[in-house]
Formats: C-alpha cells, structure tokens, sequence
C-alpha cells in the first residue's frame, strides 16, 4: 500500500513547509508577548505598591498611647480593602499595626530590613502577595512598613492572555495553511494546465506546441522554454527519419544489385570470364556496402560520445602537407593544380586522426567535384584566436540554400549523382562531426571567381598565440 | 613436409565453410568446430599450428575458450575473427593472449595473409632481395629491375611493389595495402581512388611492353603479383 503523504505533491508539501515555518513563528510570538506582558503586569503591580507604601507612611500617625492609627479621613477603610494589607512592625519584631486584607502573611525579618525599598513575593492563604517592605519613622520611632497587594487579580489576567494564545495560534496556523494550500493550488494550475497538455504531444505530433498565456511571467517563460525543446526534438526527429530513409536506400540498392546480379548469373549457363565478372561486381557492391556501414558505426558511435578524442598539439599546415601528398596523386591525375598557401607554426590541440579525416574528407570532396584543370588551393593561417584552414575549389559551387544541408548525412546536391564518382553523402558529416567534437566549426562559402571554399575554424592553444612570424610558404604540386 | 593444421571455430556454417574452403586451397589441413564446446574440446586435445576463434559462440563464448586454453598453458597461435570491433575489445582479445585480431566482414585474402604472418612468426625474415620472373628488387639499395634495366620508381611505388612482392601469388585487398601501405587506420577514409591510380602507374612502370605482365587485377577483390597468367 502506497501512503498518500510518501509522495505528496508540490502543493501538499508547499503547505506543509508553510503551516511548519508559521507554527514556529507562532511559538516565538506567543512567547515574547507572554514575557513582555507579564514584565509590564509585575511593573505596574510595583508602581501601585509604592504608591501605597508613600500613602501610608504619611497618613500612619503614632497616638499618645503608642497605637499606630491612620490619620485624617481616609476615603476607604482600610480594613475593608480585599487586596492590600498595612503592616508596622517595631525594630524588636512585633507586630504593631495591622489593616486591610485579613490573611496570614509570613512575619517581616525586621533584622534584615535596610534603608531602601525591598520588594518580594510571599505566600498567604494560599495566594501569593507581593510586598514592599522599608524602615520609616512615625511619630520619631523607627519602625518598618510592610506593604502588600495580592497577585490574584494579575495572574488571572495572565492565565487569560496566555489561554488565548495557546489555544488561537493552532487556529491561525489551520487557517492559514487552508488559505496556503488554496493559494499554492491556484498557482500551481498553470502547471497543471502545461503538463496535460505537454503529455498531449506525442512523437507523431511533435509539430503542435503549447499556448503562451503570458510570455512575460514564469509560466510563460516555463511554456517557451519547453517548445523551443520541442521544436528541437522536431527537427531531430525529422532528421532521424530522413536519415533512416537515406540509410535504408543507400543499403538497399547494393544489395538489389547483389542480388540481380547473382540472379542473373544462375538463371543462364554462362562462360568462367562471364561468371568471374559477375563476381566481381557483386564483391565491388559488398565493398561498397562494408564500407558505407563502417562509417555509418563510426558516426553513430561518434553519437554515442563512445570515440575518445586523445588531443595533442598538431601543426595544422604539416596536416595539410601530410593529407595533400596522399590525396595528391588524385589531382595529378585529373590535372589539376593544387596550391598551399601555409603559415608556419600554426598549433591546435586536437586528435590527430580524427582531424586528419576530416580535411582528407574534405580535400577528398573538392578534388572530386573540381573540373579537370582547375586549381585546388589549400590555406593555413590564424583568425583572431582560431586557427583557420581553407580549402577552395573551382567546381560548380554550393547553392545557398543547401550551404547548411551539405554537412547532413546522406545529403548530396545533385542527387542524380548518387553513386559513381559520388561517394557515399557521408564525408562531409563525418568532417563536421570531427571538426565540432574539437570545438571548432566548419562552413561553405561561394567564392567570388565561382567554386566553394570550405572553411575549417579551430580554437588554438592560448601557448603558441603570440609569435606571429606568417612565413608563408607557396608550394606547387601537380600541373 | 608435414601440413599445417588449421582449427576453425566459428557457428556461422557458411562462414566456416568459406573459411575452410579457402585455408584449403592453401594446402592447410582444417579442422571446423561449429561450438564452443567442440572448439575447446579440440584445441585443448589435439595438436593445431593456428586456431581461427570468433568471439560470439553458442554455449561457450570466444574469450572464454582463450583464456581457458592460455592458463591451461596450450600456446597455439591465436586469431580472432570478430564483429565487436571496439578498441576495448581488442585490447581485451589480444591482452587474454590472441595473437591476432580481424573484424568482420573481412576480405578473405587479409585473413590468409595474417594467418601466413602468424606461422611465419619466430623465423627470420631478413629477406634483402625480392624476385619474381625478370623482376628483382633489392631492398637495401631500394632499387627495382626489370629484365636488368632499373625502375624510375617514387617512394610510395616501390613500398607498394616490395608489400606485392611479398605476397608474391596471393590477392592483397584494398584494405590491406591502406593499411599496411597507406598506414590508413579507417575503412572509412576516401583513399580506394588513391590506391588505384598509384596501381595504374606502378602496373605502367613495371609491365613494360615486351615483358609478362606480373601484376593483375582480381576485380572485386584486389591486386596479385604473380608469374604467368592469373
């Protein structure tokens, strides 16, 4: 059984978090309230009881017989007062005055009373009294004054206090947590809203999004923020499909041609020349095949973050030499020219392998889609803090609007020139991908006599910045 | 002269048998283990001079068996045939004490000729002078000669023509010479169209008019250098 609090929902614990903080915020208030009303009670209970103490030091008069008497005409009889009792008492300790309150207090310590005030609380019948207690002088004797007021009337008025406080601040605290609660809801419907109806867009309708209902506040941000990831997921789904379509022909017309040839070779008796052709084309389609699924793997696994890039230092110009005296053998075959154009020293950490399949593959690609004749010219040097290598072709150039598709997989601008001379679609991708993993980034430009230049940016080593010494060397190969 | 015996452990029957046949007409004795068990079984009672092992058996996996066999202390040369084609599992295969390691598909000929270099393996091979026909090649003076006459030959031409040479008779792949020759580590680089135009001009410079031509295309397949016609 799943308890209902063991997961409980934004709401629940918003409000709990809410009742919690305010219930201790209670205690303290309560708390200090009492502290300072009771502080304020003892204090106005003392005033009152000096008060009393000075009325009757001056009234209290001494008769010729040594009886100590009020004098005048007090306006209360003082033995009729409920709350206050008048004491004198001679320096010996008797008792020799007595009014007010008829209730057994404790006799005075007249031994221990000194010239100032004291004040003190006793018990009598059990209540308890507070006393101020001092020595003065009546009719030219020395005697001390007791003074008492019952603390009933004050302890009452406390227990009341503190009865409301006690039993009102759960209240408060119930009643602010439903008001919490009915607030928390209120703002947490938006998200409610936003959930049922992100959960309504699945992958066949990544196309629809959200409604905005206010692009300023949290919500409204929250919403946004959410279609742009599904805009995203979109277009990568879009891709993956497009990709899969790709793929999937890619590998199936060799294999249609494996099999039509095989086909074709069984049905009729034919001659040992005849039969080796046909082998052989089906093992140049197998070819084909292992290799197009060897660089499918290896950008998948390039997805899949499992390719370690180990980076070192590389010269991107002794790259591009290393890469040109391998492919160059194409150019001179095709009579074309190429033209190195390198600025020494220029240093990226990279892989090596990685980035050298990279400008082979887009080396590969400029060669092959340049005119016989035509000059392929190769460009190493600095931009700001990038590192820039260039590769520039006289072929028919890149349409605009395929300048950013011609790095997808499979893409091909003239998609009548699929096979033959055409590769596989993949160099270019696998180029961007070895560029990107290096934090760099590579783009197509129309250059201005015609042709496209492909443009390798790669971040340099902040070590090698400084010598700026642009030997640059001119090398002629082929011609 | 005693034959070389050959175990083939590999399930994949048409596999097995493409492999046998081939290692066959290389006058090898094979013996085929279509399990695990069976290979184990085999490799650990009789005596080979190679084993061939895939890694994905039934019953009992590739590895196992090798690692078994290697602490049972049987030291027969060891090449693995495998699609896994990870680093960390070749490191693994060769670490658990393979000799060798090959990723499917692969091209019969490589298969051949890394099970040529396993068996040659312990023997000198301090061969100066490479011969075949009126061709000879001297390795020290980097020289080539045809019918006596010396072969203006590039760098790049004449490690192409000694790696031939060396598998005087037998098909070198497209891989093999990216490989082995173009130090390429991917299948995945642009370099086939290399490989063949530097072949039309080695095959210009070597087969001149008037001599047997000696390097032949095996079309789908790859090169072969070789006396007489192929």
């Amino acid at each position: 059984m799943k308890w209902p609090w063991s997961a409980p929902s934004i709401r629940v614990r918003l409000t709990a978090w809410y009742a919690v903080v305010l219930t201790a915020m209670m205690i303290v208030y309560a708390t200090a309230t009492f502290v300072a009303v009771r502080h304020e009670f003892l204090e106005q209970l003392d005033d009152q009881l000096h008060d009393d103490f000075e009325t009757a030091e001056s009234l209290l008069t001494r008769t010729a017989d040594g009886r100590i008497v009020w004098a005048g005409d007090r306006h209360q009889d003082p033995d009729s007062d409920e709350v206050r009792v008048y004491e004198v008492w001679s320096p010996a300790g008797e008792q020799i005055h007595r009014s007010g309150a008829s209730v057994a207090l404790p006799p005075v310590a007249v031994a221990s009373t000194h010239a100032s005030y004291r004040y003190e609380t006793v018990a009598g019948n059990n209540e308890r009294w507070r006393t101020l207690t001092a020595p003065i002088t009546i009719g030219g004797h020395a005697v001390v004054l007791r003074v008492s007021r019952s603390e009933e009337r004050l302890r009452n008025q406390l227990w009341e206090i503190l009865v409301v406080l006690v039993f009102g601040s759960p209240l408060v605290v119930v009643l602010a947590g439903v008001g919490g609660y009915l607030l928390a809801r209120r703002a947490l419907l938006p998200i409610d809203h936003l959930a049922s109806e992100a959960q309504r867009i699945t992958a066949e309708r990544l196309h629809e999004r959200l409604t905005v209902p206010n692009q300023r506040d949290e919500i409204g941000r929250l919403t946004g923020v959410i279609n742009d990831t599904f805009a995203r997921l979109e277009s990568s789904f879009d891709q993956l499909r497009r990709f899969t379509a790709d793929a999937s022909h890619e590998l199936r017309t060799p294999l249609a041609v494996v099999r039509g040839i095989g086909e074709a070779a069984v049905t009729e008796r034919r001659s040992p020349k005849e039969y080796e052709d046909a082998i052989g084309s089906m093992l140049e389609e197998v070819d084909r095949m292992t290799t197009l699924v060897e660089t499918l793997l290896r950008l998948s696994h390039g997805d899949a973050g499992r390719i370690r890039v180990s980076r070192e230092p590389l010269d991107l110009g002794q790259l591009a030499r290393d890469v040109t005296s391998s492919l160059g053998i194409l150019v001179e075959e095709r009579n074309q020219k190429l033209m190195l154009d390198i600025a020494d020293g220029v240093v990226v950490p990279v892989d090596r392998l990685v980035l050298r399949e990279a400008v082979t593959n887009v080396l590969d690609n400029a060669i092959k889609y340049s005119p016989a004749g035509s000059t392929v010219a190769i460009r190493v040097g600095r931009i700001g803090d990038e590192a820039l290598l260039a590769i520039a072709d006289e072929g028919p150039g890149i349409p605009p609007e395929h300048r950013e598709r011609i790095f997808h997989r499979f893409f091909r601008v003239d998609e009548a020139r699929s096979r033959d001379g055409g590769g596989s679609g993949l160099g270019l991708a696998i180029a961007k991908w070895a560029v990107d993993i290096h934090g760099g980034a590579i783009t197509v430009e129309q250059r201005p006599g015609g042709g496209s230049e492909f443009r390798i940016l790669l971040p340099l080593t902040p070590a090698v910045a400084t010598t700026h010494d642009q030997k640059t060397t001119q090398m002629r190969l082929g011609g | 002269m005693c034959r070389v015996r050959v175990l083939v452990v590999e399930d994949e029957r048409k596999l097995a048998q493409v492999i046998a046949s081939a290692l066959q007409a290389e006058h090898y004795d094979v013996v085929v283990a279509p399990t695990g068990e069976d290979g184990f079984f085999r490799a650990s009672a009789e005596t080979f001079d190679l084993v061939v092992l895939d890694l994905m058996l039934p019953g009992r996996g590739g590895l196992e068996i090798l690692q078994t066999l290697r602490k049972g202390h049987v030291q027969t040369p060891v090449l693995i045939v495998t699609a896994r084609d990870g680093i960390e599992d070749r490191v693994l295969g060769l670490d658990l004490g393979a000799d060798d390691y090959l990723v499917k598909p692969f091209a019969l000929p490589e298969l051949l000729a890394r099970i040529r270099a396993l068996l040659r393996r312990g023997r000198p091979s301090d061969i100066l002078r490479l011969k075949a026909a009126d061709l000879e090649v001297d390795l020290v003076a980097r020289r080539a000669l045809r019918n006596g006459r010396a072969l203006d030959l590039t760098a790049r031409e004449f490690e192409l023509l000694e790696y031939l040479l060396r598998h005087q008779g037998h098909v070198v792949s497209r891989e093999m010479l990216a490989h082995d020759v173009w130090k390429e580590p991917r299948r995945a680089t642009p370099i086939d169209n290399v490989i063949d135009v530097q072949m039309a001009r080695l095959r210009k410079k070597v087969d001149v008019e008037g001599h047997d031509r000696l390097i032949h295309t095996v079309r789908g397949v790859g090169f072969v250098l070789r006396e007489g016609e192929p």
